[in-house]
This record gives structure tokens, C-alpha cells and sequence, in this order.
């Protein structure tokens, strides 16, 4: 069955002056897919995301999300979408429930609809213990979780999280993946970044890893695997012995070629 | 392990604030922060000379004519300007250094002097040092023989001073670096400056009469004036200055003892930063476990839910603070200062009685141009508040119109329940105003409000600028917004002022209504018009306001 991609882009671009942030990428994620999108820091994958969720205008290319265009349509693709942005954006001076309750009614819940789906979210997230703190007064974990709340309450189609297990625990993870791993059985398609490549590796069907603001790779874990070793001959620091698997680490580090300084030794290092 | 050196340390910090400083000269805000440095120092040098020569010239008079207790005023004038100076300049400013030095391994010893080295640095301790060296020059020329000895006592002072300073500094770094706290202070603060409002018309109130109890009062404060530093250090040189040598050195044991105390206070306060004390909001408070009902959103008769729910946000955010909240009522506060102060003062005299022979007629139109005079410090920034929610805007499937049209809403209840609460106040307090000057402000209203909404929203989008609502200080506003704001206000109280002399030329006071209106059939299309065009403004000037409001 030949399915119409949910996210695709086409020479996406983006310059800050003289930088090329993002060069002329094309993406293509089939719907209920778990994509990974990495990159090393700088390489351009929050302006990636930043632009397909419509926080930043693209210098030139196009972007369709569910058939739609974001250009034309932007109010229709963002009332299907949920984010969590590199910020997080959230309302500090309100308390857990009244931000959740709000993020509904701005996406078109009614408002009892809104203060249920909070509540239960609340109830999930463990976060519904202390109703009358502030966002702000929240740690860093629990702003996370609540980020995520506030991105699904209306049920979106696709979900674009950026950097969502950073300064996360363990116990917080666990709730998060379980999560997104209830949703993609629903049939959502989530599109993440992350530089914690375990998670990746666990949660996602396919990646693409962006570098220097190129798409350097694309496809399935598997896909990858098979592209990097007919590509390699020769073993080299970091290879997988005969028999076993590449990890999406050594994958990562043989595509964006990030080993060379790690050889290099400082002698006066304990 | 090299162990590091305390004094390379401290050369490293010295540079590194030299570094921080070049490289803010980089951007041209730096550079203009450079040249109004460079006049503020040159007032302070002033400032500083003007000091010393006072200091010196009282001094010498107080000791050559044998009035040496007298120099505990000069001294009680160093000592407040050293402590109250820092407090009021940059109280509510957080010190990053001191997290900052904690990382390296620096010893108690070494953080504790840098400590004081950052205070010695101040303008106020420059200041105070210079005042106190006037002083000395002062004592030393009416009797050269007490040198030594006022400068031994000069300088406890003085070290008491600076210890005092850091100790007050650490405390308020403490209880700002809480957010409950901080606006509990910030409120505190407004208040106080509130009070010193007040000073003057009720010191006039009592002037006008004899009050033998204060007289007692001052008599009762100057006995109690000599246990605290300044009169310890202006008891300690009077004494000595009469040859009564024991009672002079009994109080000089007294001030270093108290130095020694509040040093004491200081090296608590510090060895707990150095320790690492977490003052985080969240581990400050025990985790009880509540529990709540379901809370539905409020509702908003005729507009759709995420107006509504906008709406609801902006309210709940101007609930939760105390400082914007105090803000948005001073126009009534100003009501009952002018009612005790200066207009109540001219209100009795002749001149005034011939000129304006109806006082809430004046009051009840100021103080509505005053109402949206503060309400600019919310309608000229609307998003600052939000942060990093502004991305939440963005990424949310609505019009930008949408929200900025709720915040409006938020806007123009708040004048509204301002001006009726004015209306409520002139009329208790001077009496209810002429019901042609009542309409006509409402008038007036209707011709500013638009206007101001609207320069406001494009000011909020074109030129934005984070801020904490829990806070006071320097970060209200941009520069483009100050003028901006400054031209605009000119230009409506200015046509206001102009309408209401027009109807007391004609004397008819409902000529102001329709001429108001008038006005109004303009200001509201133009709103209108902006309002139209504001999604557009915003989807263009996204990168700019996602930029600045999401800034760490």
C-alpha cells in the first residue's frame, strides 16, 4: 500500500545571513512512524524542527504535514499537530491544571472537555499531587512532562518533540516513553530529536540524521545499517565484530564522522 | 592535584570581570551603557566632591566650636546614603557571581574577601569613604591631636559600614532568590516608596499646629540614635574631643563589637552559599499531596473559547502579581496623595479657588489619562509576561488576532474597573464631579483607549521585551517603547487638555463629549484596522519575539 508521507519537505531551507542552518533537506515520514531526527549540536535539527511546526519562517523550500501546506494552510495543520518545543513554551505563572486546561481551549476543546482530559492528563503525568504550585516553581522533569501534556490533550495526529528526554529522569522517561509508545499504537507518527541515542534506538522505526544542515541518511535502522557497511570496508575503532549488529551509536559516528578527536590523547588528563 | 593560588584566583576574577566588560562594549548597547556610565560617573564625582567639602566645612565648624556631637549627623547621613543607596539602585537585580565562583575551588576564606571586595567597589562605598575622609580633614583642622584617633574610629566605621552592606546584600540575595519571597519584597518596596510619598503632606498637616509629643518622640529618638553605629562613631570622637578619654574608647569597643557582630551575620550567610544551601522554589517546599476537583475554564459570553481562555490566562497571571497588580491601582493611590498633599494645600488657597472652583472636575479626567498612563506598562509590552509561552501562541492552531484581541479585552477591563473605581474615589474624597466632565471622560476614553491599544499591539510585537511579573526594576520596556509611549501620551492627554480648556472657553461643559467622540469615530478604525493586519505583523516578526521572549 503506497501511503501519502505524513511530514515532507522538499529542499527545505534556512539562512541566518552568510550560515546555512538548514540546506535544502527533503524528509519524507510515513504516517505512524517513530522518526528519530539527529544530528550533532549545530548541525540544524531545531531549526528543522522549529520550521516544520510553524515557529520559524523557512527561507525557501516547502513543507506538507498531513497533505497540508504549512504555508497555506497553517491554522488546519497546527490544530492537528501537538509540540514540544526546544523552550518547552510554557505559562509559568499558572498552575499545572489551569495551563493544561487553557493549551485545550486554545486547540478548540470545550471547556469541560479541556479540565477533564487535564485532570487525567495531571493524574498520568503524576503531577496532579500539588494542584496550587506554579509551572514555574516546577522542576525541570516535571515541566517536561507537563510540555507533553499540554501537546497532547487535543489528540493530535503527529507529534513533534524536540529534545523531549533531556534533564529527564529515569522515572519521568519511563512515563514519557510509555506514552509515545501508546500513541504510535494508536496510529500517531512522532517525529523526535534527541542526542540520547539508546532512546532512539529503542523507541524508533526510522531515522534521519542530519549534519551541518545536510541530510546525510534516511530510512529504517535497518536500511542504515545495510547503506554503512557496503559503504565500509575494512574494520575501524568502533566497528561491531563479525555477527553482531551496529549499534545506532557507531552508525551515527561513522556517518557524521565524529570518532577523530577521540583518538587524539591528552597525556595530562588523570 | 595543583593547588590553586588564592592570588591568582583573585587576578583571575579581576580579569574576568575586565573581559566581561570589553566584550559587552562589542554590541551598541554596550556601548551606550559605556557613555551613560561615563556621565553617571561624572555626576557621582560631583556628587563625591560636594560630599567632601560639606563633611569637611561641618566637621571643622562642630569641633571648633566645641559641638562635637553634632558630627553624629554627618555620620547618620553617610551611614543611611551607604546602606539605602545599593538597596534602592539594585536591590532587586540578583548577583550571578557569587553561583558562579562556587564552582571553582576557591577557599571560605578567599570567597568571603571577594565578597567584600565587591562591596568595596561601590559607588556608595566610594561615596561614604569619601564623605567619611571629609570628616576626618574637617576634625583634623579644627584639632590636629585627634588624627589618629578619629581616623582609628573613622575607619571602624567605615569597615562596619562596608560589612553591614554585604550583610544586608546576602540576606536580600537570599530572600529575592525565591520567588514568593521576591515579590513579598517587591511589594514591600513599592509600598515604602508609596510612604515617603506621604511624608511631606502629612508633615504639613502637623506643621500646622504645635505637637509636644513629638518634640518628646525626637528627644526619645536622639537618646536611642547613640546605641546604633553613627552615634556610636560620633560618641566615641565627642568624648574624646571633651578629654573624656574612657567613656570615648568604651564607645569605640562598642562599634568594633558591633562590626564584629554583623560580620558574624555575614560569614552565616556566606559559609551557607559557600556550603551550597539550595534555594530552589520547589525543594524550599514540603511535597503535600492535595488533591482538587475539576476546574472548568471560565466562559466569555459572545467570544470563542480561546479568546476566552487567553482572557482567563491574562487575569490569572495580573492575580498572581502583587507588583503589577500595585501598579495598575496606584491612579487611586495618587488620589488620596493629591488629597492630603498639594492639591488639597491649593485647594484652599484663593488663586486656586478663582482658577479651577471645582476640584473634582480636574480630578476625575486626570486621573483616568493617569489610568492609561499605567496601563501602557502592560498594553505596550502584552507578551513580555509570556516567555517562553509565546511559542505556545505560535504553534497553537489560532489567529494571532485572536489573542491579541483577549489581551485587549484584559486591557480595557482594567481601565474600565480603574476608572470606575476613580469615579468612586474623587467622589468620596473631593466630591462628585460634573456629570458633563464625567461623560466626557468616558468620551475621552473612547477616543484614547483605541489608540493606545492599538500603538500598544503593534509596540508589543515590534519591539518586545521578556519580563518577570513578579519583579520591579529596568526590564519594563525597550527603548523604541519609552519614546514611542512618551510621543503618544504627549500627543492624547495633550488634545484631552485641549478639548476640556475648549469647553471652559465656550462655558459649556458638554461640548468636550461630542468633540471626544469625534475623535473616537477615528481612533476606533484605526484599531480596527491594525487589529485586521496584526497576523500578518506577527507571522513576519515571529523569529524576533520567539528570540527575545524565550531568552534564558
Amino acid at each position: 500500500m503506497d501511503l501519502a508521507p505524513t511530514i515532507s519537505t522538499q529542499a527545505l531551507t534556512r539562512r541566518f545571513g552568510d550560515l546555512v542552518a538548514v540546506d535544502g533537506i527533503d524528509l519524507n515520514v510515513a504516517p505512524g512512524q517513530f522518526f528519530g531526527f539527529l544530528g550533532p549540536n549545530g548541525a540544524g535539527k531545531s531549526t528543522t524542527i522549529k520550521m516544520l511546526t510553524g515557529l520559524l519562517a523557512p527561507s525557501s523550500g516547502r513543507i506538507k504535514i498531513l497533505g497540508l501546506d504549512l504555508n497555506t494552510d497553517p491554522v488546519d495543520v497546527k490544530r492537528q499537530i501537538g509540540v514540544v518545543p526546544e523552550g518547552m513554551a510554557l505559562f509559568g505563572r499558572l498552575t499545572g491544571a489551569e495551563f493544561l486546561s487553557f493549551a485545550g481551549r486554545m486547540y478548540g476543546l470545550d471547556r469541560l472537555t479541556a479540565a477533564k482530559r487535564a485532570a487525567e492528563l495531571l493524574e498520568f503525568m503524576q503531577l496532579a499531587d500539588q494542584p496550587k504550585k506554579l509551572v514555574t516553581d516546577y522542576s525541570h522533569g516535571m515541566q517536561k512532562k507537563l510540555a507533553l501534556a499540554a501537546a497532547v490533550i487535543h489528540g493530535p495526529k503527529v507529534l513533534f518533540l524536540d529534545e523531549p528526554f533531556e534533564g529527564v529522569d529515569a522515572i519521568a522517561a519511563g512515563t514519557l516513553k510509555s506514552m509515545l509508545q501508546g500513541m504510535i499504537a494508536r496510529g500517531a507518527t512522532i517525529f523526535l530529536t534527541s542526542h540520547v541515542l539508546e532512546i532512539v534506538e529503542r523507541l524508533c522505526s526510522h531515522v534521519a540524521i542530519i549534519h551541518q544542515g545536510r541530510l546525510v541518511a534516511q530510512g529504517s535502522l535497518e536500511e542504515l545499517r545495510m547503506g554503512v557497511e557496503a559503504q565500509t570496508s575494512g574494520a575501524r575503532e568502533g566497528t561491531a565484530t563479525a555477527g553482531e549488529k551496529l549499534t545506532l551509536e557507531q552508525l551515527f559516528l561513522r556517518i557524521v564522522g565524529g570518532t577523530g578527536h577521540a583518538e587524539q590523547e591528552l597525556s595530562w588528563l588523570g | 592535584m595543583i593547588r590553586p593560588e588564592v592570588s591568582s584566583q583573585l587576578i583571575a576574577i579581576a580579569e574576568l570581570r575586565w573581559r566581561m566588560f570589553l566584550n559587552g562594549l562589542r554590541s551598541k548597547r554596550g556601548k551606550m551603557e559605556l557613555a551613560s556610565r561615563i556621565l553617571v560617573t561624572l555626576a557621582f564625582s560631583l556628587g563625591g566632591l560636594l560630599a567632601f567639602t560639606l563633611a569637611t566645612g561641618f566637621a571643622w565648624y562642630f569641633v571648633s566650636q566645641n559641638k562635637a556631637e553634632y558630627l553624629a549627623i554627618l555620620l547618620w547621613a553617610v551611614f543611611l546614603f551607604w546602606q539605602l543607596f545599593p538597596v534602592m539602585a539594585t536591590a532587586f537585580t540578583n548577583n550571578p557571581d557569587s553561583a558562579e565562583l562556587l564552582r571553582f575551588p576557591i577557599t571560605y576564606g578567599s570567597y568571603f574577601l571577594i565578597r567584600l571586595a565587591y562591596g568595596f567597589f561601590d559607588p556608595a562605598s566610594a561615596l561614604g569613604t569619601v564623605g567619611l575622609s571629609g570628616i576626618l580633614l574637617g576634625i583634623t583642622l579644627a584639632r590636629p591631636l585627634l588624627f589618629p584617633y578619629t581616623l582609628l574610629v573613622l575607619f571602624t566605621f567605615a569597615l562596619l559600614n562596608l560589612v553591614l552592606m554585604q550583610t544586608i546584600f546576602a540576606w536580600l540575595e537570599r530572600w529575592l532568590a525565591q520567588r514568593r519571597t521576591r515579590e513579598i519584597i517587591s511589594v514591600l518596596f513599592i509600598l515604602t516608596m508609596f510612604s515617603f510619598q506621604l511624608i511631606g503632606p502629612l508633615m504639613g498637616r502637623l506643621g500646622r499646629k504645635p505637637h509636644p509629643e513629638l518634640n518628646q518622640a525626637f528627644e526619645m529618638g536622639a537618646r536611642v540614635q547613640a546605641f546604633f553605629p553613627p552615634g556610636l562613631a560620633g560618641s566615641a570622637i565627642a568624648q574624646f574631643s571633651h578629654a573624656r578619654f574612657l567613656p570615648g574608647l568604651a564607645s569605640l569597643a562598642f562599634l568594633g563589637a558591633l562590626t564584629l557582630a554583623i560580620g558574624i551575620l555575614l560569614h552565616l550567610r556566606l559559609r551557607a552559599q559557600f556550603r551550597g544551601e539550595n534555594l530552589n522554589e520547589a525543594a524550599a517546599r514540603p511535597a503535600s499531596v492535595q488533591t482538587q476537583g475539576l476546574r472548568v475554564g471560565w466562559n466569555l459570553p459572545g467570544f470563542s473559547q480561546p479568546v476566552a481562555a487567553v482572557f482567563e490566562k491574562e487575569m490569572r497571571y495580573l492575580a498572581r502579581s502583587g507588583p503589577m497588580l500595585l501598579t495598575l491601582i496606584m491612579p487611586i493611590l495618587m488620589l488620596l496623595i493629591f488629597r492630603l498633599g498639594p492639591m488639597n494645600s491649593l485647594r484652599h488657597s484663593s488663586a486656586f479657588s478663582r482658577s479651577f472652583s471645582r476640584t473634582p472636575d480636574m480630578a476625575f479626567p486626570g486621573v483616568a489619562a493617569y489610568a492609561i498612563l499605567v496601563l501602557t506598562n502592560l498594553l505596550f509590552n502584552s507578551f513580555g509576561g509570556d516567555g517562553g509561552g509565546i511559542q505556545f501562541f505560535y504553534a497553537s492552531p489560532i489567529n494571532f488576532r485572536q489573542i491579541v484581541l483577549a489581551k485587549n479585552l484584559t486591557h480595557a477591563s482594567i481601565l474600565a474597573v480603574n476608572t470606575a473605581l476613580a469615579w468612586i474615589a474623587v467622589s468620596y474624597l473631593y466630591g462628585r464631579p460634573h456629570l458633563a466632565v464625567s461623560v466626557a471622560t468616558i468620551a475621552g476614553l473612547l477616543f484614547a483607549a483605541p489608540l493606545n491599544f492599538a500603538a500598544g499591539n503593534l509596540l508589543s510585537i515590534y519591539a518586545p521585551k521578556k519580563r518577570d511579573f513578579s519583579t520591579f526594576g529596568r526590564q519594563n520596556a525597550s527603548q523604541t517603547t519609552v519614546l514611542a509611549s512618551f510621543g503618544l501620551q504627549i500627543v492624547t492627554v495633550g488634545l484631552g487638555v485641549a478639548i476640556f480648556m475648549l469647553a471652559r472657553l465656550y462655558q459649556n461643559p458638554w461640548l468636550a463629549t461630542p468633540l471626544f467622540l469625534m475623535l473616537a469615530a477615528v481612533t476606533i478604525p484605526i484599531y480596527f484596522m491594525v487589529l485586521r493586519h496584526i497576523d500578518g505583523i506577527a507571522i513576519e516578526r515571529r523569529e524576533t519575539l520567539v528570540a527575545e521572549l524565550c531568552r534564558a
